[in-house]
């Protein structure tokens, strides 16, 4: 993995798994998230069963830049605020 | 008054007091570490649900927030929660209504709302929702 790539963590439905190509560190959170779904919608995240529905969109993005025993890496897990917190409804 | 949570285990107990320092009087902020306590009690198979507390008096309601991160929890977990609301004087138990059984549109989803009578937890959430007070 080069230093600017990262590994990309999932937990969905009760299971968790990695990506099994790195991305670009940079990537946005749209990006991550539509390379997600595409790979937990045919079945190639180890761990997790294919899942025609996957939806991430209320999933947030961990970043975590690397440190001498571990490579970038990102998480997608779910948001976890509660009450009247601002958010853009489009 | 500031929002605070608790993740209850499927005896009612207490399994962990959610207090982080940059909670207000109306949010709990998106907080990682509150992921991996939900998650962490999922895998040891003690996770019943998640309360939090809302200001003021009267029966409390979800916001829009509170609901769609009950789904994205849950979407996460692959299991429905219960999720309690307490006010000053009313808790209600929140839980998901099962997927084809509403068809109002717009609203992806949708939890059915019940006025409880107070958990034994009640007491310490209410209590813990008062600025300056500890676990």
């Amino acid at each position: 993995m080069n230093d600017n790539e990262a590994k990309v963590n999932v937990t969905f439905s009760g299971a968790n798994g990695d990506l099994l190509e790195p991305v670009p560190f940079s990537a946005t959170d749209a990006e991550i998230k539509s390379w997600v779904t595409e790979a937990v919608t045919n079945g190639s995240v180890p761990g997790i069963p294919a899942t025609s529905t996957a939806d991430f969109s209320d999933f947030v993005i961990d970043r975590f830049a690397a440190t001498e025993i571990r490579p970038n890496l990102l998480i997608l897990r779910p948001k976890t605020p509660f009450g009247q917190v601002f958010e853009i409804i489009r | 008054m500031l929002e605070t949570g608790l993740i209850v285990g499927h005896h009612d107990e207490p399994l962990y007091w959610h207090v982080p320092n940059d909670r207000t009087v109306v949010s709990l902020p998106d907080s990682e570490t509150l992921w991996g306590k939900l998650w962490a009690h999922f895998k040891y198979g003690s996770l019943k649900g998640f309360a939090h507390s809302h200001p003021g008096s009267g029966i409390p309601s979800p916001s829009h927030t509170d609901v769609t991160t009950f789904a994205a929890i849950e979407t996460g977990l692959g299991v429905p929660l219960d999720w309690w609301i307490t006010s000053q004087d009313h808790v209600v138990l929140l839980r998901r209504v099962p997927p084809g059984s509403h068809n109002t549109p717009g609203f992806q989803h949708a939890y059915f709302s019940t006025v409880i009578e107070a958990p034994p937890w009640t007491e310490k959430l209410r209590r813990l929702s008062e600025p300056n007070e500890e676990i």
